[in-house]
């Protein structure tokens, strides 16, 4: 049996406004595994994401990395969001910092490591994403796939057990997409534990090894990447349809 | 591997200008130094030079009666009786050099270095002969009309009194220079070894006093009153005794001379002439004046072809007199050798040179002390904004602090908390009374007893707060738990400043709370007198000065507050999260991420409120502190030019503002972060 990496039980969010967007959602992920987590918009999919880094608090439910709570208000959030890369859908990188300065910030601030030390660790990282090129440009000069691939380059810098994914695709170009998947599928290849919310359903079939499918928040279902050719509940049905009407 | 860290480049750095730039820079320089300091005044001397009839060096004068002596060597014997303006030939006091000459009332005495004394009785008396047989003698006194006193090397004194000699020497047998009395009693003798003799009997008895400097030779000593006695020393020291009998005796600290000890002379002579009036012979055509006591010594110019060594003071008052000195130089004031400014008129300031003139140091004073201020208050108001900026925008509220303690701890602290409220309450209304107020009028109560009202305000917020603890539930939902405790602080802060006129604040804070003068002794006993110069005086020697940066900064901070929390506003939530999500704290992320980008959308408006700083210095004037506006209407007050003295006051104001508007345009383009702002052309 492979080792769980990430434990989410019965996680329930409430907002302040009422809104229960995850209702009890379950899942586990593994060691080496990519999950994708699809589902239609408001289905709660990044709800979902954001509570496991604890950018937003769930109401209720247990998450767990590596068998410990994370979201008790003993845990160091600090030290846990090291441990879990991130990957957002509009790049968020630091606008006023170079290329090679946002990859080494978190090393230098949050590991400690000297800015030579950092900077080794920054280009080996950089070169992995295929952005060695332009490591003194700053993000204003970048187009969305490469902001992407320098946003993927920071997240796995801090060499963190699980990176999480928030649509990592959604705020690009048709066909800068390729790159970017490109990359997160060369990832999965070297193994690195994945959690990719995403609306790529071919992209999630090719890359995942397990599929998550979110609606109203709740898991409607849940199993190997086949199960988007041979989908079992009627829900997931209907969503995957209504994806294809769209893409063509 | 070359990158650039987080943080601000230099702004100015010549190398980074371009040549057009450099030249119009270098070419401005050359312009301002090349424009001529006119000067109006010219400085001649205050001395008049008489012809004395010989080339013997003079070595001693004196007053008697109408007339004014001059001895010198070879028993040279010059008089004058029109106050030293002409002299007339003596027949010689014997043939030995004439050394030191001492008048009492009618009487007059000589000293001839051969030890025999010539004397005179009367004004119309002829000269007689007293034979001392004593050498090596240096300086006489008449202490009384027929009691003689004279002192020489190895500390003898004798004393010539009922036609007889006394040997009045003590065990004190340093060389004795000079003696000098004051009426028949009290006398003086100095000498080497910093030897200094007193006498209050006329001569009979001398007592040792003790001298401030031992190892100086005291060359000439001037007993003027019991409470005013002066001596110099060769190295150009000045010793004084301000105590009845000169019984305590210190060295002058002499302000002209930087607060040296000494004058950068060997002085040979003193003459104090009134109770503040010195003055001071030395060699190589020295003659000094001071007009306080010795404090500040101005040098006297001679007249032209004048460098002789001086050698005495002769004085009818304390300013009709003469100087004699070597080869026969008689030089004769009636201003004590003050020099005389002449070219002097009374300025006409409608002439706009004239009042330049005048008006420019202060100009430059007042500039000079507004830079200072919106400096330091720029930069403190910048980090006040800054704080209150972060305490704002702190999401931590009293939910955050508590969420890891139980909900039975909670209930602990709101209960402590509650009665601790209650007692300030209680400490609080009890204290109300003492102030005696009637129904209404107890809405003053703020400023009647501000720390009663302090103590009974927070006792009810406490109160409030801790009775929230005490209700808490599991999920800690009560509306007061949503409570920022940070942003609360901040607030009160900047609702007060920004809700008061600047120009009060100034006098509550100077006059009414008196920081200015708190500060200074603060930091006096810390860091000890500021003195009146140098970098101790430059940061804390003016309290009106501190009290302003203060007020200016507090003021400041609390309207840069609001514009950098709107900086804060505008950067995108996600920079936050991404911080956030690499492990950063949310200090470490307000400080890489957020703050750097925030700081660079603020710098037109911060620019504006530093613009605003230095426009609001202007009202400092109301405590006092001497900047721009301040010196305007002193301008005005002397030479009612109003329209010239607020031209230039206005003028001084923009340089200052405009210069900082410049600073600010150029770290704006220094620090532009590519891909913000308008692009894609016009």
């Amino acid at each position: 049996m492979v080792d769980v990496v990430l434990s989410i039980r019965d996680l329930h969010k409430i907002y302040p406004g009422g809104v229960h967007a995850v209702k009890g959602v379950s899942f586990d992920v593994h060691e080496g595994e990519s999950v994708a987590v699809i589902g239609s918009s408001g289905s709660g999919k990044s709800t979902v994401l954001r509570c496991i880094n604890r950018l937003i608090e769930p109401t209720e439910g247990a998450i767990e990395l590596r068998g410990e709570q994370i979201n008790t208000p003993s845990a160091n959030v600090n030290e846990v969001r090291s441990r879990i890369g991130m990957v957002f859908q509009s790049f968020e990188l630091f606008s006023h910092l170079k290329v090679l300065d946002n990859v080494t910030l978190g090393l230098r601030y949050v590991r400690g490591m000297s800015k030579s030390e950092a900077e080794e660790v920054a280009l080996d990282v950089l070169k992995r994403v295929d952005m060695l090129e332009r490591i003194e440009a700053y993000p204003g000069n970048l187009s969305g796939g490469q902001k992407q691939r320098v946003a993927i380059a920071r997240a796995l810098a801090m060499k963190p057990e699980v990176i999480l994914f928030d649509e990592p695709t959604s705020a690009l170009d048709p066909e800068l997409i390729g790159s970017v998947l490109q990359t997160i599928r060369g990832l999965s290849d070297e193994g690195m534990t994945m959690v990719i919310v995403t609306h790529e359903i071919n992209f999630a079939r090719d890359v995942a090894d397990r599929i998550v499918y979110l609606d109203q928040g709740k898991v409607a279902e849940e199993g190997p990447s086949s199960i988007i050719n041979q989908p079992k509940t009627e829900r997931l049905q209907r969503f995957l349809s209504s994806m294809h009407e769209e893409s063509t | 591997m070359n990158s650039a860290t987080p943080g601000i480049e230099r702004i100015f750095s010549w190398s980074s200008l371009d040549p057009k730039s450099r030249v119009v820079i270098l070419v401005s320089i050359l312009l301002i130094c090349s424009i001529p300091h006119s000067s109006g005044q010219e400085t001649i001397t205050g001395w008049n030079e008489a012809e004395s009839w010989t080339d013997h060096d003079l070595n001693a004068a004196v007053i008697h009666g109408e007339r004014v002596w001059a001895f010198g060597d070879s028993g040279i014997v010059r008089f004058s009786e029109d106050s030293g303006v002409t002299w007339q030939n003596h027949t010689n006091l014997g043939d030995v050099d004439l050394i030191s000459a001492d008048s009492y009332q009618n009487s007059i005495a000589v000293l001839s270095a051969d030890g025999i004394i010539y004397m005179k009785e009367d004004l119309e008396s002829d000269w007689i002969t007293i034979d001392s047989s004593q050498t090596g003698m240096k300086s006489i006194a008449l202490a009384g009309e027929d009691s003689l006193i004279i002192v020489g090397n190895a500390g003898l004194i004798w004393q010539y009194a009922d036609e007889t000699w006394w040997n009045r020497t003590t065990s004190f047998t340093a060389n004795l220079h000079d003696v000098d009395f004051n009426g028949a009693e009290d006398g003086l003798a100095v000498g080497g070894s910093g030897t200094i003799l007193a006498t209050d009997d006329g001569g009979s008895t001398w007592d040792y006093r003790e001298s401030p400097d031992p190892d100086s030779t005291i060359v000439s000593v001037s007993y003027f009153n019991p409470y005013r006695m002066f001596a110099v020393s060769d190295s150009g020291q000045i010793i004084y005794s301000t105590s009845p009998g000169g019984f305590e005796w210190q060295l002058r600290e002499i302000e002209s001379a930087g607060y040296n000890t000494t004058l950068a002379t060997n002085l040979s002579s003193i003459d104090v002439v009134s109770s503040s009036r010195i003055l001071f012979t030395g060699p190589d055509g020295y003659l000094g004046l001071s007009l306080d006591q010795g404090l500040n010594v101005e040098r006297n110019i001679l007249p032209v072809g004048v460098n002789s060594s001086f050698n005495d003071h002769a004085m009818f008052d304390f300013v009709i007199g003469i100087v004699v000195g070597d080869s026969g130089v008689i030089l004769f004031t009636d201003r004590a050798g003050e020099n005389k400014d002449i070219g002097f008129e009374i300025p006409d300031y409608n002439n706009f040179g004239e009042f330049v003139e005048y008006a420019d140091d202060m100009l430059l004073d007042g500039f000079i002390a507004t830079v200072k201020i919106v400096i330091f208050g720029i930069m403190f108001g910048f980090i006040i904004g800054v704080i209150l900026a972060m305490l704002k925008t702190a999401p931590t509220s009293f939910k955050n602090l508590l969420e890891r303690y139980s909900t039975k701890q909670i209930k602990g602290i709101g209960t402590i908390c509650l009665v601790f409220g209650l007692w300030l309450i209680y400490s609080g209304l009890r204290r109300f009374p003492e102030l005696q107020l009637n129904g209404i009028e107890y809405i003053f109560t703020p400023v009647g007893d501000p720390r009663g009202f302090a103590m009974f305000g927070l006792g009810i917020a406490v109160s409030l707060v801790s009775t929230q603890f005490i209700l808490a539930d599991e999920k800690l939902t009560g509306p007061l738990f949503k409570i920022r405790p940070l942003n609360s602080l901040a607030t009160v802060y900047t609702d007060f400043f920004r809700n008061t006129p600047l120009i009060v604040q100034f006098m509550f804070i100077h006059f009414g709370l008196r920081l200015g003068m708190r500060i200074q002794q603060v930091m006096e006993g810390t860091f000890g007198d500021p003195g009146i110069d140098g970098i101790d005086y430059f940061f804390y020697g003016d309290r009106t000065f501190l009290s302003a940066i203060f007020t200016l900064g507090l003021n400041s901070g609390a309207y840069q507050c609001e514009t950098i929390r709107g900086a804060i506003a505008a950067i995108p939530s996600g920079q936050m999260e991404a911080g956030r999500s690499i492990g950063l704290t949310y200090m470490g992320t307000m400080r890489l991420v957020i703050m750097p980008q925030a700081i660079r959308i603020c710098i037109p408006p911060i620019g504006n409120e530093m613009v605003n700083l230095v426009l609001n210095s202007s009202l400092a004037m109301v405590i006092g502190y001497s900047e721009l506006s301040r010196q305007g209407r002193l301008m005005i007050a002397t030479t009612f030019q109003i329209f010239s003295a607020w031209g230039l006051v206005m003028i001084s104001y923009f340089v200052v503002t405009w210069t900082l508007a410049l600073l600010l345009r150029r770290l704006e383009e220094k620090t532009k972060i590519p891909g913000l702002g308008i692009s894609g052309g016009a």
